[in-house]
């Protein structure tokens, strides 16, 4: 549990401990859907797709399941200091990993869509590779929830420059495609989407990493990270 | 000067040769609700008893240190135990009703103060404070009858108006919802947040949320000592010392 020492009630701990397995649950749900949804998009899997798409109201009705039994934990047990902290993280994790659900399943969605067109050589091994960064991301972030673990989840947080990184480099390069030969744009546009959708996946995955070291200690954060996302000056004339 | 209405320094209480309270130091401030909490037995009520000499009539009960009242000793030689409970007023853990009538309860503080000149005012005072500590619907009806005939709630509420009714400049509360219902205890609550405004009101409690609910600051004590003393919110949601987290989460400490 979230402390070594047990509640001298110990339908508490029973009551924090099953959230807290529901929260682990929800988080491999989603961890399994952008693994997924990565792969579909990179091989044009239709089956696996619809797969995540389906598998996304399994990840949604999780959500709801744990906002009720917060809700009803913060009724019953009244909970103080780092109980009521530990339920509030839950809240705001819970809520990040069903928008991180969502992106998966828009990520899927354009799988039929880049299945019709011509595959832009090279773009797909980088979005993969910053899938696989995201993936391993939240699977930090859910390792340093059930270990409070506090240095884990600041590596999380160091990680995500890495994320924003090779988006920052994926949209100079679908740029060239799309300069070089407009009929790559299409496929480039959906592309940007994608990449667009696992840049916000690692941002919600660090907002739930400093969620957890408020958990832990108390404070959040005090410095601000960097802006990953620089697309918003680039003009392709540089 | 500090701002503090209250100040204690370096208090230690013993009861013979038990040490109740050990270097206490704490500024309480005006116009501020303080919550004492803590374990059964840490000396909440001994350290609250303190601050009108409360502790004065008990045999064998001895106080060390300074304790400061706007500025003064109020341990000062020339400082008369009477006059003082009259500005820092008491509700005790214990309903202790006067063998009087619910009316004579009321109005006993405010006529040996001499706060009404005449038997209007003096009826004023005491529906005031009677309505104040939610207790006149149940009570105006039976003003000449004794205040021991009420119920333990009741009681507790008569109490409370006796100690209202001499308008403190600080008010101690022991427990003082402790047998009361969650009606009368949110009136009471609602009266403390009143008293506020131009009061201090000290209050021991055993509900953290009561604590959290009413208080501005919270002291926690635990074994004779004060261990943390913050903002309230502070307290409950993130306290620094690891005696008040398994405490206030209620965790084995
Ligand atoms: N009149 C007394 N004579 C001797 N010892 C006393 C007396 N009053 C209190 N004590 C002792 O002093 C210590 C502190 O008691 P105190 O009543 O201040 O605790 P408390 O925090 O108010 O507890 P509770 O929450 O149970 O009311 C206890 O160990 C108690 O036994
Ligand atoms: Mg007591």
């Amino acid at each position: 549990m979230s402390d070594n020492n047990e509640h001298i009630m110990a339908a508490f701990d029973r009551d924090l401990d099953g959230i807290e397995a529901l929260v682990v649950k929800m988080g491999g749900l989603v961890e399994v859907a952008i693994h997924d949804a990565a792969k579909a998009v990179a091989t044009r899997d239709l089956e696996l797709a619809e797969q995540v798409r389906t598998g996304d109201k399994a990840i949604d009705a999780l959500e709801i399941q744990i906002n009720e039994e917060t809700a009803r934990t913060l009724a019953l047990r009244a909970p103080m200091s780092s109980d009521l902290r530990t339920l509030l993280t839950v809240l705001k994790i819970a809520a990040g990993l069903e928008r991180a659900g969502d992106y998966a399943r828009n990520l899927a969605k354009r799988t039929e869509a880049l299945a019709a067109l011509e595959p832009i050589s090279g773009t797909d091994r980088t979005l993969r590779r910053m899938t696989a960064e995201v993936q391993q991301m939240l699977r930090n972030t859910l390792d340093a929830f059930v270990r409070r673990d506090i240095a884990l989840a600041e590596q999380v947080r160091q990680h995500d420059e890495e994320v924003d990184e090779i988006y920052n480099a994926l949209f100079r390069e679908f740029l060239t495609f799309m300069m070089e030969n407009p009929r790559n744009i299409t496929a480039c546009m959906h592309l940007h989407f994608i990449a667009k959708n696992v840049e916000r996946m690692g941002d919600l995955t660090t907002n739930m990493a400093e969620q957890i070291i408020y958990m832990v200690s108390g404070e959040l954060p005090g410095d601000l990270r960097p802006k990953g996302d620089q697309t918003a000056f680039m003009t392709g004339q540089d | 000067m500090s701002t503090a209405k209250i100040s204690a320094r370096d208090v230690m209480v013993h009861y013979g040769d038990n040490c109740a309270l050990k270097d206490v130091n704490v500024e309480i401030e005006d116009k501020t609700v303080t919550a004492f909490i803590g374990p059964s037995g840490c000396g909440k009520s001994t350290f609250l008893r303190c601050l009108n000499r409360m502790n004065d009539t008990i045999d064998g009960c001895r106080v060390a240190g300074a304790i400061t009242l706007d500025g003064e000793d109020i341990y000062d030689k020339r400082v008369d135990p009477v006059q003082l409970r009259a500005k820092v007023g008491m509700v005790f853990q214990k309903p202790n009703p006067f063998p009087k009538s619910i009316y004579d309860n009321v109005a006993y503080g405010p006529r040996i103060h001499g706060l009404a000149r005449t038997k209007a005012e003096l009826d004023e005072i005491v529906e005031q404070s009677l309505r104040r500590a939610a207790l006149w619907t149940e009570a105006k009806d039976r003003l000449h009858t004794p205040g021991t005939g009420l119920s333990g709630g009741q009681q507790q509420r008569l109490c409370i108006a006796r100690a209202v009714a001499t308008r403190p400049e600080v008010l101690l509360m022991d427990e003082p919802c402790s047998a009361l219902d969650p009606i009368a205890t949110a009136q009471i609550e609602e009266l403390i947040d009143e008293l506020r405004q131009n009061f201090s009101v000290v209050i021991v409690t055993h509900s953290m949320q009561q604590a959290a609910r009413v208080s501005q600051k919270t002291a926690f004590f635990h074994l004779g000592n004060l261990v943390e003393y913050n903002e309230t919110g502070k307290i409950f949601t993130n306290p620094q010392d690891p005696r008040t987290e398994s405490y206030i989460t209620g965790r084995i400490g």
